[in-house]
This record gives structure tokens, sequence and C-alpha cells, in this order.
């Protein structure tokens, strides 16, 4: 994992991002913050030269709204919620796979961001975590028998047919 | 604002022999019988079975060492820690094909769905008939599948454990007439907790992590995590050793650790086994490392129903459907965690809001196609890529399939369908069972098919012939001594369910084979 940080312009794209790729709640519940270091994360798992092409493509997709004329020559992070959107769909529809890609990738990281914020989740009564202590206590206590006889059985021997354990030679090397 | 991880996870329970980055503080050199690459399915269970033969074993893994205590429903954290790349590796072709890979102590058992089915008869009979392998018929692996199946304690699903969406996706194939069976897990009393994808929190599952890797430690196998490896050494064409480095927590290399073997063992999977055997040198006088890569498409469509169903509530595909096996395709109920579902539809903003409202009531469903077409892995700036196209046959096989799951998810009383690919210029949603017909009356773009998988197989391929395959019905690399690959890359063709128990079968069988040949390795 590498230790990526968002730099101020990449922060400020993906920022003007979140109202076009999310749902209206990411600004209602205020963890538009969140969401964009939530991308941060993710990107720090990702290969170098991916993230490094994600970045660059964040970048020109900034400075491409200069061309889209609706823009009025400004970047795609000062435009309105309405002309944002339609600039995004440009993108989307894009002319090479390349605009495509692009427009698909920044939305899985919002999308995957936003719905790994404990709000949005708790909006859904998606509560995995309560549901998981519950069925691990039953589990102990209606099977802790059988659970303990597989553990023991991990580590009885049970040589290879016509294969007969010996000593084993000693550990070498050094760490 | 600085980005900052949600506490870290915990690392304070390792067994004896499990050594990390941590104990490493220079340069290190071992000494083994036996140094295997890799420890999920094929390298853990090749070490446990060596170890008690009582062979000196080193296992070389580059994930961590996590363990159950770790593992929480906190998917995207856990997609960092478990997965390779943070699971955006991709095959390139049209459409791409995103493929998943473990990376940790215990290898994509740690991560996969539990699935534990044998290599299906057909398919041993194909591997006899057509790579001419020898002892590899169902009645031959008998025993392997049975001591793998011990191990892994492989059996169905406690009745309490099994959720609402895996009942409604076996409704529907009961409405249908469809041949529907529950489904073999290794797990021991697995009260469904459905984060086998992201570990598993109860202990239940029995990845590696749980189960052969403790085993190989028991009888004295030494496991170093963040170590990754660069090269096979040699001495001509005799196998000598590995070199690599330990990972470092930034990813970069650390210090360098060598191990001197009298047999070593590529386990490092279908994409990375051929890529280390290449990058050091070990071409296949066959001409076929690295070829052959087949991967079981996955696409996955999402049911909406009007009643709570809480996908995540219950045992992760308690069912498959194998009505249409035959033909190369098996359905299954796979819920996925909301962040992982949004990802994947084409809606945002408003609509992304209003779909997601109702995750409560979605049953997500997934098939397993058995593929006809094969791609490659090349090494590409010295690492693994990828390359794989959907055959127009499969496609078609996929969207027949799509349609067969939609039939019966209606049947079952689901309100409207969500597609894995566009229908026209319009995104795939279908609102009733009359609706399914489009599939075929309306272009699919191939590029818009959302295809994923975790099976990848079959690049460094098993055979009797020197000249069509890489290594030979042990997975002994032809031409060159003391070298064995020992993963799903041996397969000759594609099998037809999920890998996990016949990569163990073929382990446990290369470990019989080199126990009971001790001069060839000593």
């Amino acid at each position: 994992m590498s230790d990526y940080q968002h730099s101020p312009a990449t922060r400020r794209i993906l920022t003007s991002l979140v109202p076009v790729i999310c749902p209206p709640e990411a600004a209602e519940l205020g963890i538009t913050d969140a969401i964009v270091d939530h991308v941060g994360l993710t990107m720090g798992v990702l290969p170098a030269a991916f993230r490094a092409g994600f970045v660059l493509g964040l970048r020109t997709y900034d400075l491409g709204a200069l061309a889209f004329p609706p823009a009025r020559g400004r970047r795609a992070h000062r435009l309105p919620p309405e002309l944002a959107d339609r600039y995004y769909e440009s993108w989307l529809h894009g002319p090479t796979p390349i605009h495509r890609q692009l427009a698909i990738a920044i939305g899985q990281l919002l999308k995957l961001a936003h719905y790994e914020q404990p709000a949005a989740q708790e909006r859904l009564g998606y509560r995995p975590a309560a549901w998981i202590e519950q069925v691990k206590r039953r589990r102990l206590e209606v099977y802790s028998a059988d659970i303990q006889r597989h553990a023991q059985s991990l580590i009885e021997p049970d040589p290879l047919p016509g294969i007969a354990p010996h000593a084993r030679s000693s550990k070498k090397g050094a760490a | 604002m600085v980005a900052v991880a949600r506490p870290a996870l915990r690392q304070d329970v390792r067994p004896d022999g499990v050594y990390t980055r941590d104990d490493l503080h220079g340069d290190t050199v071992l000494d083994a019988d036996v140094v295997i690459v890799g420890s999920g399915a094929g390298g853990a269970t090749l070490a446990a079975e060596l170890a008690e033969g009582g062979l000196d074993v080193v296992v070389l893994e580059e994930g961590r060492y996590w363990s159950t205590r770790d593992f929480t429903a906190e998917a995207s954290q856990m997609i960092r820690q478990l997965y390779r790349d943070g699971g955006a590796t991709m095959a390139i072709g049209n459409p791409p094909v995103l493929y998943q890979e473990g990376k940790a102590v215990g290898g994509s058992t740690v991560v996969n769905g539990g699935m534990s089915w044998r290599t299906p008869e057909k398919i041993l009979d194909r591997w006899w008939r057509e790579a001419g392998l020898d002892g590899i018929r169902a009645k031959d692996m008998e025993p392997y599948f049975e001591r793998v199946e011990r191990r892994i304690h492989v059996r169905h699903q406690d009745p309490e454990s099994v959720g609402k969406d895996n009942l409604l996706l076996k409704q529907g194939a009961d409405a249908k007439g469809w041949k529907v069976i529950p489904n073999l897990r290794n797990q021991v009393h697995c009260p469904g907790s459905n984060n086998c994808a992201f570990g598993c929190p109860t202990g239940a599952k029995q990845s590696a992590l749980v189960s052969y890797v403790p085993r190989a430690l028991h009888f004295g196998a030494r496991l170093y995590s963040d170590v990754r490896v660069a090269r096979i050494t040699r001495d001509g064409k005799r196998a000598t050793g590995v070199v690599g480095h330990v990972v470092r927590a930034d990813g970069s290399n650390g210090h360098r650790v060598t191990v001197r073997a009298k047999l070593v063992v590529s386990a490092c999977g279908a994409i990375h086994s051929p890529a280390l055997l290449d990058r050091s040198g070990f071409g296949s006088p066959s001409g076929m490392l690295g070829k052959n890569l087949s991967l079981h498409p996955n696409v996955k469509l999402v049911a909406i129903f009007d009643e709570d169903v809480r996908g995540w509530e219950g045992v992760h595909q308690a069912f498959q459907v194998r009505e249409f096996k035959d033909e190369g395709l098996l359905f299954a109920a796979v819920n996925i965690p909301p962040s992982i579902l949004a990802m994947t539809t084409s809606h945002r903003g408003a609509e992304l809001g209003a779909l997601m409202a109702d995750y409560d009531k979605m049953v997500v469903a997934g098939m397993l196609c058995e593929d006809t077409n094969t791609g490659r892995v090349r090494n590409v700036g010295g690492k693994p890529q990828a390359f794989y196209q959907l055959s127009d046959f499969d496609a078609d096989k996929l969207k027949q399939g799509c349609a067969l799951l939609s039939e019966m998810l209606f049947a079952a009383g689901a309100k409207r369908i969500l597609l894995p690919f566009a229908l026209g210029p319009h995104a795939g949603e279908l609102k009733g069972p009359d609706d399914v017909r489009r599939i075929f009356s309306e272009p699919v773009p191939k590029q818009t098919m959302e295809v994923v998988t975790v099976h990848m197989m079959g690049t460094a391929a098993m055979g009797s012939d020197r000249t069509r395959a890489v290594t030979d019905g042990f997975g002994l690399v032809h031409d060159v001594d003391r070298l064995m690959v020992c993963d799903a890359s041996l397969f000759p063709t594609p099998i037809g369910v999920n890998p996990m128990e016949t990569i163990q079968a073929l382990a446990t069988r290369a470990a019989h084979h080199v126990l009971s040949n001790p001069r060839r390795f000593s």
C-alpha cells in the first residue's frame, strides 16, 4: 500500500464530481470530504501506473471542459451542477474508449466510496457487523464441540498411504 | 485534509513458524528441502503434506499474515488488505475481464466463496484422454479428494444458515422444475455471516489460512509472509532456489531473501506462476507457458423483489442451479455489499439513490460459464498482464444464461431485474417476464458486458507430451529438474466448477509423488 494522498487539484476535481455521481444524500449527510478521502485510500492500493494514469485522466477531464462549449471557458470543477452533469455525460458517451473508461472509473471509485460511509450504510439499514456478531456467538454456543474436534484433527498425524513419517531435518538458515 | 485509514487490522495473533517483515532485519539466506512460492490452495496443501512427510519446507508469501479476528464487514478495507492491487486487476480484451486474486497468507482461499467440488468425471476423463495424463481419472483421484474433504471439512450448510436470497433462488428453480442442489462448502458449521469474500470473520470457512497452513506449521514448515519472489535461481537445467525481497509497508522492496532448496515450487496462481517461470528464464519447449488461459467468465444480475430479502443475512451460495451444467452454466445467489453493488451499476446521482434504497430487497445472482476461448499471460515491464477475448459463442451463452436466470427469478417473484449489459443504447433492465425476450431481440454490445472472474486456469498446463504441455502430470516442469508448478495453472482445460478442491487434490497427489520418490528429490 502506498502512502498516496490527493493533491489539492485532484481533491478539487473529485469533490466537484461527488454531486454528479453520488446520490444527493452525500450533501445531506455531510460526507463529501469522507468520500473523497476514501477514494484516496482506494487509489493507494492501485498499481502505480494505473494510479498515475487516473490522476492524469482527472486533470485532462478538468481541463477538457475548456473545450466544452456550454462551459464557456470554465474548468470542470467550476461548473454549476447541471452543466457538470452534462459534461460528465459527454465523457461517458465520449468519442474514444479512453473517455468512456475514465468516466466509468471515476464513477466506480466515487460510488464505492459513498456506500462505504457508515452514514450511507445506516440509511440503507445495512448493518452487517451486528449480524456477524450475532451468528458468530450462536455458532460457538451450539457447535463448540464439533469445532474443537475439527481443530484437533488438523494437527493429528495422518500420513499419506505408504509414506512413513520420519524425523524432519533440523531447521536451517538464519532470519 | 489527509486521508486516514480506519483502525489497522490487528495482527497480534501469529503462530510459531510464521515470520513477517518485522522479523527480517537484514538480507536473509535460508536452506530447505522444498521452497514453495505462494500459500494458497496449492502451496499450503503441498506444504502440509510434505512437512508431515518429513521434509523441511519453507513457504514464501507476498501478502500479509492476517488472522480470523482481523476480518470484518468493512468491504473496501478488506479488499485493500486482502486482494492484489485492491482487486483492480484486469485481463485486456473486449470486454475487459476484471479478475481478483487473494494476496495474503492462505491466498485466494481466504477470499473465495468456499465452494468445494470435485473435478467433474468427464473433465478428468478428458485430461486422461487428451493430455495423456495417467492416474488422473476419477477412481485414481478419489483418495486425494477424500483426504482434502476431510481436512477442509466439506459439508452441506446447516439449514439455519441459509438466507432468504438463497431460498428465493431455490424457489425460482423449483418453480421452473430445474435441478438445484445444496452447495458443498469447506466449513465447520458456517453460520452464514456472508463475509466470505472479505475474510471469514467466524473462522468457519476452512480456508488454507485456518486448515492447511496451521497443519504445515505444526509439522515444522516455516512460512515467511511479506516476501515477493523475483525469480527462481538455476544451475543449468536444475532449479536451485529463489531470490526475492521483503515487501515494505509502502510496497517497495526491502531486504533480500534467498532460499536454497532441492525442490522449487511455484504455487502463486495462473497469472503469476507463468510470469515467474518466464522471467526466471524457464521457457517451455511446448511454447505454451502463459498460454491456454481460461477463466470461467462470470456475470451477475440484480433482481429486486417487493419483500425484504436482506441478502447479507445468510450464507453465500447455499445452492447451485445445475440444470444447465451440461451447457457449461451454473447459477447461484451471491450477495455483495452495497458499495460493490453500487460501483457495478450504471446508475448515478438521484437514480443511484433510488435504486439503492431497495438494497434490502435485492437478490444478486451470478453465473459461471465454462469458457471455450483461451487467453494468455505475458510479462509486461516485469509484471504479468493477462489478455483474454470473450468469444462470440461464450458471449451468446452468457446472454442465454441471463435470460434463463431472469426467467427463474421472475418465477420467484422478482419485480424487476438489472442486467449486466446494455440493451441497445439503454441500460439493461427487465420489468417483467415478458421483457426477457428483449435480451435476444435487442443488440447487446459486447463492450458493455460486465464480466468478472476469480477462476484463472491453464497457463502452465499438465500433459505427457513435452511439445504440447508445460508440466508432467505431477506439475513437474518438462525439461527442467526439480521445478514444480502447483496451482490452477496446471489445468489442461477449464473444469466448469469452482477450482479450489481440484487444486488441493492435485497438490496432495503431487506431494504423494515427491514423498514416494525420495531419491529423485534428495
